[in-house]
């Protein structure tokens, strides 16, 4: 058994002891705290792959033994799945540590273990059967939990949609890696499982289920089965290596398209939930629309996108079903009020929106601004969706904030947020506004994974090689006599030492696994 | 020892309102907020650094007298075409307005201090005043456009978020909202400049666009056109031009400290401070320059009249302001660099002191706006005898309405037909549907 192969038995473990131990009779409270213990642990063990030295170059091998199956590259890690496990803990942790009590039950947080499992499970392997059975498993355990109380209409929408693009998944699998290469049956197959990975997504017009699920259903378990965004990664390990670039460009068009959608609809929900429904439907869509964007800055933004909207929407709907736990049902229509009573529960709510919404200071910015030159490169026009959905996201951000925490003055008394719950919360946004200030390492990291997805096929724009090196200048400022081009490059102070983060190399990892174009290497920083 | 003075002055001007946002943000996590003596000694403090600092580096600049200064502070990161940076371009002109926003945003904190003395939000009231400042300080010398659209945002945002300061009556709530859609607006338009500005360019240098030689090395007329009109459209709805104008009387609901230093000295005329800047852009495109134009002459025009009706001091006020933010406007557009700048320094300091003044005005002499709304329903200082026109003023040129009417009601028509259309499709009954419609 070699590293990484350990390393993959204590990471799926982890979540599977877990489920295992909290089936048994104890108190959940006492469940709850074992799990997030675990989650823990998950989180430091799924981070070792970033870690120096020759452990991280013998687990960023991608050929493997596996030693489940005995089947080569069944398992891997490479640059794309490297931080997909932290996520996956990272979400289990959120969960677990957040989650009102009223929300908690046992089988919530056995279904929780396992659908961690599963996505970690996931995100470890390329092999074709191997993300069908991960696609089964997850979309059972999340059936599962809209089975109890009155979530009955949910799970009937969840087993139409989720059930159809279950099947579209298999059939498309089997007929695009069971028939010739290039044949008709193959690319059958690639739509088939464009459409069960849109489906899964919510991306227009396949997202109907989403917002119903969100406002009928559990938003625990929804959210945790969208927020790692499994379809988003199924795309990206089994569509776009085979994919022609019309069926890409077409999911981008679509995927831009739901992005505003979802934002134009998040604006106008009197539901709370409803809202977050749209509202993670049209994050989803972005980091999708830039997934199939032929570009680098494009890939790179979406893969970026990918973590700060998983992270961010988690901690955003985190925070409704605090607020839903102290408060009910949440109307976007009236003003509830109550700011005074609980600030931090305000700020965290008014940070991660923010996040979404791509404001500058937090990573949701990078990705942002990178999606946008990107989409910008290869879709001049389309590619202003990524600027209407981000000022959509912001508007339907702020109404909810205001709506929720302003607007009236709140009779109820103080409630603040439980300790765990506000270490929870503080921990997400510290996250996002420490990479959004210093992103260098993540986006050298996911700008790495975007040659490994499309190897070979990227070259350096026109403008960086012929942009000519031109001396600082004024401007016919004539205010204050600034009115002619008498700078020069001596005037212009480079950096000395580093300030955002440390390290000569951009790129953390030190090398470029694969895929990187010949000659490209990363500005230092 | 200039250089250093002038390097280190800008940065200790830029740095002293982070670190004081970073402080004040952090001691509203403790459960108990801070006393008013404490967050008035790290505000002053902040202040007075951030003025001694920038006044010495200006000063430094005199001495050197260096043209421009571009330092590249940072490579905020790097993807595969380009790199995202940290810069500041720091020339007389930016250390000028650096000086005169962090001069006014000390008087305008000496003044909340006493104005917002046990107001329950004061640490609040701070916290964002800080952002503020921060945001006024990254604009001044930003020499990316990643810098500036970062201050850019945090005005945007701090200012919604004063405007609905007193946040426990729905008025100022609903205000804050609508003004940040107006921002918002304001925002996209400058995300898509930037990203234009990447595209062609290759980076997000602000002398690809502040510099006429680079201007034109870069960039063709056309380019040069698109990116001047977003830039507008940006300068627009932040200085509150036509149509875009109808937010800024809603905007002073917030504090009057607040009202003073966004709508009536600072804020407003960032949008002008960008133009200014960005002057070599405009003279590369005549579409720019022309849009400038019209959009400065529609807007004097319009503000001029609008004011001379308003019945209370701080909606005349405000479109007093817009007035004369739109003959600055103009003035950049045809090519008056430095009376604009003049005309901005000077129109700053002298509303700064109205705004500042009115409620000490209004409390001394209650009949002034008696007597304004008691001249039997007609403005005296109106000047054309027309019914049309008076009427025309009076409803502020019915912006708001026409507004509601072609944009916000149909956009929320089609969003209904639309999440009616969801919720058929998953599952719900036509009926049901249309009722949660209406």
């Amino acid at each position: 058994m070699n590293i990484f192969e350990c390393w993959v038995i204590v990471l799926i473990g982890i979540p599977a002891v877990v489920a295992a131990i909290t089936a048994t009779h104890i108190a959940v409270e006492r469940a709850r705290g074992i799990a997030t213990g675990a989650g823990l642990a998950m989180l430091a063990w799924a981070a070792l792959p970033f870690l120096e030295g020759e452990l991280i170059r013998s687990m960023s091998a991608s050929e493997v033994v596996s030693p489940f199956f005995g089947v080569r590259s069944l398992l891997r890690i490479d640059a794309l799945s490297r931080p997909l496990p932290c996520l996956a803990a990272a979400l289990w942790l959120l969960s677990v540590a957040v989650t009102p009590r009223t929300s908690l039950d046992r089988g919530g947080l056995v279904r929780a273990a396992a659908a961690t499992m599963f996505t970690t499970l996931g995100f470890l392997t390329e092999n074709p059967g191997l993300l069908v059975f991960v696609w089964t498993a997850s979309v059972l355990t999340f059936s599962f939990a809209l089975s109890s109380g009155g979530h009955q209409r949910a799970r009937r929408v969840v087993m139409a949609y989720l059930g159809m693009s279950t099947l579209a998944f298999g059939f498309g699998v089997a007929l695009a890696f069971g028939s010739e290469k290039g044949g008709v049956m193959e690319l059958a197959g690639l739509w088939l499982i464009v459409l069960a990975a849109v489906t899964r997504k919510g991306v227009f017009p396949f997202h109907a289920w989403l917002p119903a699920v969100f406002e009928h259903g559990k938003i625990g378990p929804a959210v945790l089965f969208s927020t790692p965004q499994f379809g988003t990664y199924v795309v990206a390990v089994l569509v776009l290596p085979r994919a022609s670039p019309d069926t890409i460009s077409t999911l981008a068009a679509f995927a831009l398209v739901t992005g505003v959608y979802g934002g134009m609809l998040a604006l106008v929900q009197r539901s709370a939930r409803r809202a977050c429904g749209y509202l993670f439907m049209s994050q989803s869509a972005l980091v999708m629309a830039g997934l199939d964007i032929a570009n680098p800055e494009g890939l790179t933004g979406a893969l970026v996108l990918w973590i700060s909207s998983s992270l961010a929407f988690a901690g955003l709907a985190r925070c409704v079903l605090v607020l839903e736990a102290r408060r009910g049902t949440l109307d976007l229509s009236k003003y509830h009020g109550g700011y005074e009573n609980k600030p931090l529960l305000a700020a965290a709510f008014l940070l991660l929106g923010l996040t979404c919404a791509g404001f500058p200071g937090t990573l949701g910015f990078v990705g942002e601004e990178l999606l946008l030159a990107g989409s910008l490169q290869d879709f001049p026009v389309l590619g202003f969706l990524v600027v209407i959905a981000g000022a959509l996201i912001g508007l339907a951000i702020m109404r909810m904030y205001f709506s929720l925490f302003c607007g009236t003055r709140a009779s109820v008394l103080r409630l603040e947020l439980t300790r765990r719950e506000a270490i929870g919360f503080a921990s997400v946004v510290g996250f996002l506004l420490l990479t959004g200030l210093a992103p260098g390492p993540l986006v050298a990291s996911r700008l790495e994974a975007s040659f490994h997805l499309r190897p070979g096929s990227f070259e350096p724009h026109a403008s960086r090689v012929t942009r000519p090196a031109l001396a600082p200048s004024g401007h016919p400022n004539k205010a204050t006599g600034d009115d002619d081009d008498s700078g020069d490059d001596a005037s212009r102070v480079e950096p000395k030492g580093e300030f955002w983060h440390s390290g000569g190399d951009s790129n953390p990892l030190g090398h470029c696994a694969r895929g990187c174009p010949s000659g490209w290497k990363p500005e230092p920083i | 020892m200039s250089e250093f003075v002038l390097e280190a002055g800008t940065l200790v001007g830029l740095a002293s309102p982070a670190l004081l946002l970073a402080v004040l943000s952090l001691a509203s996590l403790a459960p108990r907020p801070l006393a008013e003596r404490h967050v008035a000694w790290l505000t002053g403090g902040a202040m007075v650094a951030s003025v001694a600092a920038l006044a010495l580096a200006l000063a430094a600049d005199v001495v050197i007298g260096a043209e421009v200064t571009s330092w590249t502070a940072r490579t905020w990161f790097s993807s595969y075409e380009g790199s995202f940076r940290f810069d500041l371009l720091v020339d007389r002109g930016a250390l000028a307005f650096a000086l005169l926003s962090a001069t006014i945003c000390g008087v305008v904190s000496r003044f909340s201090f006493s104005y917002l003395h046990r107001e329950r939000g004061f640490q609040r009231y701070f916290v964002l005043f800080s952002a503020f400042a921060l945001g006024m300080q990254m604009i001044a010398l930003a020499g990316s456009i990643e810098v500036l659209f970062a201050g850019w945002e945090l005005v945007g945002l701090s200012s919604a978020l004063l405007v609905a300061y007193f946040h426990e009556r729905p008025g100022p709530v609903t205000n804050g909202l609508r003004v940040f859609a107006f921002y918002r607006l304001s925002d996209a338009a400058m995300l898509v400049a930037a990203a234009l500005v990447h595209l062609h360019a290759g980076d997000g240098s602000l002398r690809w666009i502040f510099g006429a030689d680079e201007m034109s090395a870069h960039f063709s007329p056309s380019e040069a056109t698109l990116i001047g009109v977003f830039l507008i459209v940006a300068v627009a709805g932040k200085s509150a031009l036509l149509p875009l104008s109808s937010w800024l009387p809603r905007a002073m609901e917030g504090p009057t400290s607040s009202s003073a230093v966004y709508y009536g000295s600072l804020s407003v005329h960032a949008g002008c401070y960008l133009l200014w800047r960005a002057a070599p852009l405009l003279e590369r495109s005549p579409v720019a320059q022309g849009l400038a134009i019209v959009l400065g002459v529609a807007t004097a025009l319009y503000a001029s009249l609008v004011a001379r009706v308003q019945t209370d001091v701080k909606s005349a006020l405000a479109f007093a302001s817009m007035t004369q933010v739109a003959l600055i406007v103009v003035e950049i557009a045809v090519g008056l660099h430095g009376l604009a700048f003049l005309h901005l320094v000077g129109h700053a300091s002298l509303r700064l002191l109205q705004f500042l003044t009115a409620p000490s005005v209004l409390h001394d002499l209650h009949e002034l706006q008696a007597e304004r709304s008691e001249s039997g329903g007609r403005a005296v200082e109106f000047p054309i005898r027309s019914r049309r026109l008076y009427k025309f003023a009076l409803e502020r040129g019915h912006l708001d309405e026409a507004l509601d009417r072609v944009v916000v009601a149909p956009f929320k028509r089609a969003a209904a037909a639309l999440d009616a259309l969801d919720r058929i499709l998953a599952g719900e009954s036509s009926r049901r549907a249309r009722k949660r419609r209406r």
